[in-house]
């Protein structure tokens, strides 16, 4: 597995379409959830209107709201980036039939796709790291800009914070890897997995989710729980547009381990039976 | 290597979900230290057995020895270096970094990748993104990649298909090297003068299924050896002649009579001919062309010996 863990850091690390998602999460994140963010409620247009003041809003930018800020700026582009970079770690194999060329090497399929997964696991959790870093850089540069006071969450509920995050990348990214595997080509999976994401989940979830038979289905889609998990970690003011939740943290938590698990293993299974019949 | 057959194989079969029978009961026996040659029209089941010797395929009966270990186990795996199909490799990384991948994944130090490149003669380009190589640089990196375990047992499909003329030459003297390093190879191919100039024995395939094997020279002479071409005027007239002091066995290709016989009666047959007032411009001797003896064996309506 370290074997297949080796080839796989090469892979990623001389890849760049991981870089430019990597770009493009970590773009959105700060332009969109705080420069932009901070800009317009710091001089907010003359028919803003809202329940709560613009100087009110503008603290979610700030130290103090760190984590609901990053974890909802992140949960769907976040969500939408993981699930192509997890079809691309597997998929592309099957497009240029690099799978046989890795798998006449040493290592049994087991192991090939072990250090595939665990690949993909460190790079979500440096992703994590990063996003969650240059988040903190900038809402403390605003902060400061603005001239106001704010201070981090203690480190626990950081650290809380930072698990709840990488958990819902890696779930995205597992999601992605599985897809990748199940269709063996790159189009389909990435076509599939954000046609789930952004019909299934964010269309579906927002106009099925006063509908009794609906609500019971929802609350096992990885997106209604993976957003219990982040409402959990809620802004210092109260925000009366903010939804209810269909389920709570802890049950959020363990849907999303599930989905981590079950994509793993059917990726498992599928990549170890299945024949790799070229091209 | 300890054992005496690098590969083995017995009742080796398989049917895809298709339904399509692609290898059928193969029992196949590949000598340590030999360059074997399987040989088969185009879906045969060449490619298909190689994809189950390397463990790309699982088999839906049979069993397979490959260098001492089940296929596609990490001790088969460990001491068999292939290439099969087509060489596959990441577009986006150079030669050298595609070798470096290999090399991770199959535990080989990376001071091995110097060497093999400069084995396959692919040194000043390995800086290159693979996919503005030509074909025959793939090839030849992927021979390069199979090459850097420094394999006992090597596998090769079709290792010309594609190249040009100079190209070919050029791999097939990269395998002669390889195989006076004492390496057992596998190799398929379609071409005939391919396995003829390069390998100890042959395997013909067919539908699937082992229909000859054996050195070229045994091959040839189980299928009839030797016949007789004779250039003749006027031609119906001679076919009538022969046909009647020699038998069955006369054909006409070409403008050109075919005759299975020895040899030696070439002076006779001349001699008759002339006699009987037609005009012989030609008459040699032709060996049974392994074109004919692979068309015959893979029941394809062979058109006998070239003139």
């Amino acid at each position: 597995m370290i074997a297949s863990l080796r080839g796989e850091s090469l892979k990623s690390r001389k890849r760049w379409a991981n870089w430019i998602l990597f770009g493009i999460l970590l773009l959105t994140l700060l332009a969109f959830g705080y420069v932009l963010t901070y800009v317009i409620l710091k001089n907010p247009p003359r028919n803003f209107e809202s329940r709560v003041p613009a100087s009110v809003l503008k603290r979610q930018v700030f130290p103090e709201n760190l984590l609901p800020n990053v974890l909802s700026s992140i949960s769907t582009i976040g969500a939408a980036i993981m699930i192509i970079l997890g079809s691309l770690s597997t998929a592309s194999e099957y497009g240029w039939l690099t799978v046989q060329t890795i798998l006449i090497q040493k290592p049994g399929r087991v192991a090939v796709l072990a250090g595939k997964l665990l690949n993909l696991a460190i790079i979500t959790l440096l992703i994590g790291i990063v996003a969650l870093g240059s988040a903190a850089l900038t809402s403390y540069l605003l902060v400061t800009i603005d001239g106001s006071t704010s201070s981090f969450p203690p480190a626990t509920t950081v650290l809380k914070g930072f698990g709840a995050l990488w958990l819902e990348l890696a779930v995205w990214t597992a999601f992605g890897m599985f897809l990748g595997i199940a269709f063996r080509s790159t189009a389909a999976a990435i076509g599939g997995g954000l046609t789930y994401l952004f019909v299934g989940e964010a269309l579906a979830a927002q106009l099925l989710r006063d509908t009794p038979v609906f609500k019971e289905i929802l609350k096992f889609l990885p997106g209604v729980n993976g957003g219990a998990v982040n409402a959990s970690f809620g802004l210092t003011f109260r925000n009366p547009n903010a939804g209810t939740q269909l389920v709570d943290a802890a049950r959020g938590s363990i849907t999303l381990l599930v989905y981590l698990v079950l994509f793993t293993v059917l990726a498992l299974l599928i990549f170890q039976r299945r024949d790799v019949a070229g091209s | 290597m300890a054992q005496t057959l690098a590969v083995e194989t017995h009742g080796l079969t398989k049917r895809y979900s298709t339904g399509v029978l692609a290898v059928n009961d193969l029992t196949l026996l590949v000598k340590t230290g030999e360059v074997y040659g399987f040989l088969g029209p185009n879906g045969a089941g060449k490619t298909t057995t190689l994809r189950l010797l390397s463990g790309l395929l699982h088999p839906t009966a049979g069993s397979a020895t490959v260098a001492g270990a089940a296929p596609g186990t990490p001790a088969s795996l460990a001491r068999l270096g292939a290439m099969v199909e087509t060489p596959a490799f990441y577009p986006y990384l150079s030669g050298r970094d595609n070798l470096r991948v290999v090399a991770r994944y199959s535990s080989v130090s990376k001071s091995r990748i110097e060497p093999v490149l400069k084995q396959v003669d692919l040194a000043d380009r390995a800086r290159h993104k693979f996919r503005t190589y030509s074909t025959g640089m793939k090839q030849r990196l992927g021979v390069a990649a199979a090459l850097l375990k420094d394999p006992d047992l090597l596998i090769l499909d079709e290792p010309t298909s594609g190249l040009d003329p100079q190209g070919t030459v050029e791999m097939r003297a990269l395998i002669g090297d390889i195989r006076r390093e004492g390496r057992t190879v596998l190799l398929s191919s379609h071409l005939l003068n391919e396995v003829e100039l390069i390998c100890d024995r042959v395997g013909v395939i067919a539908k699937g299924k082992l229909v000859a094997e054996g050195t070229v020279d045994e091959l040839r002479a189980r299928s009839g050896g030797t016949s007789l071409l004779v250039r003749a005027t006027p031609l119906d007239k001679a076919q009538r002649l022969v046909e009647s002091f020699v038998g069955s066995g006369v054909r006409v290709i070409d403008g050109v009579l075919a005759i299975s016989v020895d040899p030696s009666q070439a002076a006779a047959i001349n001699r008759r001919l002339v006699s009987e007032g037609i005009d012989v411009s030609e008459l040699r001797v032709s060996e049974q062309s392994l074109e004919a003896l692979f068309l015959q064996l893979t029941e394809t309506p062979a058109e006998g010996p070239k003139p």
